[in-house]
């Protein structure tokens, strides 16, 4: 992690750059990225492990809809990565989506 | 409570645009949106920090799209816009609760317009919930906002013209794609496709400039094929694709494997209906339109007296479209509280059914190529996932259907199919088709799962945190999911 970059550098001007710590290792994100997009952008597929079967997921509609991409941010539990922008400093945990929750759902 | 003359749920064209017809008319519009900006998914604007230099990723039709954007916001002393805001339920008395910055709020209004879009047609194939496999939708929102590829060897999968967007968009960035599979067949219906062009010269350019674009690139266009399956330890690490016939079955012997590290999965797009059907208007089924839809008068008005739904939620049909729509409510609802007459209503909306009639010409050819046939719902195996957040199998439902199941409704309460978060977003489409295919169960009468309150997965914090109307409401909920 933190070596793959799938950013495009072309046609494009980015804000400010700044870390963000996912399960303990440091990326990199630029204002105004999800954290769903600046994990793409590091290559980090996995997202999540499902209940049942403990499968892994990732992102999938991408649009805030299929509940693929919760993941643990800033400690709260089934916060969806899609959604979320990235701030510095900011901590996601993938795990287990509703382990902090204790049940199921 | 606060009372809207017009409320509008969603700022896409649809929305943005009745928005602004009905303000120009002088009725007071409240417009609520998920979304930071309006512009919906297709006029999705830039966050903070990003600077595009070069606008040809983003399509003519963006420019077009900002214009609006444009007009909308110089009126914005007639228009409430309340941004990062979440419907999650339509009540009686013509009341709705969203939640926003963390507590949730009623809103009453006289008219109420759901202009929701749609989203990616979810499709199950074997391996299509490991990490790497995402919607076209999802991929291209990834390019064209926030310019990250979503991998580096990419497949591109399914049908109509939405995915050779993003097949352009990805190389005009400068991505690998290794091919585009197109389940229908464009060259048995030449003769349709150019009856239904004409007139519409716009699209035909830009339909053209994509197609140059991936001929030019020479990343393989291959038609009359379809993804069977997605492999990978943990991630997508191969696909594999065969040659279909007419009905997408695949034909044996012409399967092929290729190493991929991402797969976009994009089968056109499927209505949001939930806030209508929550609504309990009528819905109807249409195949071409993207499945169940609701029943609408000429002048977007549902079954529901004073709830009227334009654009893509209402029938799949595009931004173009969606427009008109958006139009003829807006100006229609300003004329029925009042704010305009009857003839100078009659005369606007005449212009925009026209040039309704001229898109929906073309719109009809490319849906029949890419209306999913039988083959697209046979390819999930046994132990294929169909519903995403209960983990149930396609073997679950199927024992379900053989022991005498015939509706998507019987199904969720015996499988707890499209009870999870997504609330059957993402399985609901799909069991519509897989019962419609099965050979005991009738398609007639409302074959689709219902929705419930809240629509959304609201945390009860952002419940409690609401007025003491909102409590009302809860109670009002409880009482619907018990019926």
């Amino acid at each position: 992690m933190g070596m793959e970059d799938n950013r495009v550098q072309n046609g494009v001007k980015r804000g400010q750059l700044f870390e963000i710590t996912v399960d303990g290792e440091k990326i990199i994100a630029y204002e105004g990225e999800t954290v769903g997009a600046a994990l793409m952008a590091a290559g980090q597929r996995t997202l999540r492990y499902t209940n049942k079967k403990e499968q892994p997921r990732g992102l999938y509609c991408g649009i805030g809809l299929c509940q693929e991409c919760r993941m643990v941010i800033n400690g709260v539990a089934n916060t969806q990565a899609c959604q979320t922008l990235a701030a510095p400093g900011c901590q996601v945990e993938t795990r287990k989506s509703d382990q902090k929750r204790g049940s199921k759902i | 409570m606060k009372t809207a003359e017009l409320a509008i749920i969603g700022g896409g064209p649809g929305g943005v645009v009745a928005a602004i017809e009905a303000a120009k008319a002088g009725v007071r519009v409240t417009l609520i949106d998920e979304n930071q900006r309006p512009g919906g998914q297709i006029y999705r604007q830039f966050e903070k920090g990003f600077k595009i230099t070069d606008p040809e990723v983003l399509g003519e039709d963006y420019e077009k799209g900002l214009d609006l954007l444009r007009q909308f916001s110089s009126l914005n002393d007639k228009i409430e816009y309340l941004n990062n805001a979440t419907v999650w339920g339509i009540f009686d008395n013509n009341t709705l609760a969203f939640a926003r910055n963390g507590a949730s709020s009623s809103l009453s209004y006289r008219k109420l317009l759901v202009a929701n879009g749609a989203y990616d047609r979810p499709v199950p194939f074997p391996g299509w919930t490991l990490p790497g496999v995402l919607t076209a939708g999802g991929a291209q929102k990834l390019v064209k906002t926030e310019r990250i590829l979503p991998g580096k060897n990419i497949l591109i999968a399914g049908t109509g013209p939405l995915q050779l967007v993003l097949a352009h968009q990805i190389l005009t960035t400068g991505g690998k794609i290794e091919a585009i599979l197109e389940a229908g067949n464009i060259n048995k219906n030449w003769f349709q496709v150019l009856k239904g062009i004409w007139g519409n010269w716009d699209y035909l350019k830009e339909g053209w400039k994509y197609l140059r674009s991936i001929q030019k690139s020479g990343v393989p266009l291959l038609y009359n094929h379809i993804l069977l399956e997605a492999r990978g330890d943990g991630r997508v690490e191969e696909a594999v694709f065969a040659k279909v016939d007419e009905n997408w079955r695949p034909r044996p012997g012409t399967e092929r494997t290729v190493k991929v590290d991402t797969i976009c999965s994009g089968y056109g797009l499927v209505p949001s209906t939930e806030l209508t059907m929550l609504a309990e208007s009528e819905h109807k089924y249409d195949q071409l339109l993207g499945g169940y839809i609701p029943v609408r008068s000429e002048n977007m008005e549902t079954t529901v007296p004073g709830i009227y739904a334009v654009g893509d939620g209402a029938g799949v049909a595009g931004s173009k479209v969606a427009i008109e729509e958006g139009r003829i409510a807006g100006t229609s609802i300003a004329c029925s509280l009042g704010h305009i007459s009857d003839a100078s209503a009659d005369k606007f909306i005449e212009h925009s059914r026209r040039r309704m009639d001229r898109y929906n010409r073309l719109r009809k050819v490319l849906d029949k190529m890419s209306m999913p046939r039988p083959g697209l719902y046979e390819l999930a195996k046994e132990d294929t996932v169909i519903c995403r957040c209960e983990e149930i199998t396609f073997k679950e439902i199927k024992t379900a259907m053989v022991d005498g199941t015939t509706r998507v409704k019987d199904l969720k309460r015996k499988t707890r199919v499209g009870m999870g978060p997504c609330e059957g977003r993402m399985c609901g489409p799909a069991l519509i088709e897989i019962m419609r295919i099965h050979s005991n169960t009738s398609p007639e009468g409302d074959g689709y799962l219902n929705p419930r309150p809240p629509i959304r997965p609201i945390a009860l914090g952002v419940l409690a945190a609401g007025t003491a109307k909102v409590k009302k409401l809860e109670k009002h909920k409880e009482a619907v999911n018990v019926s």
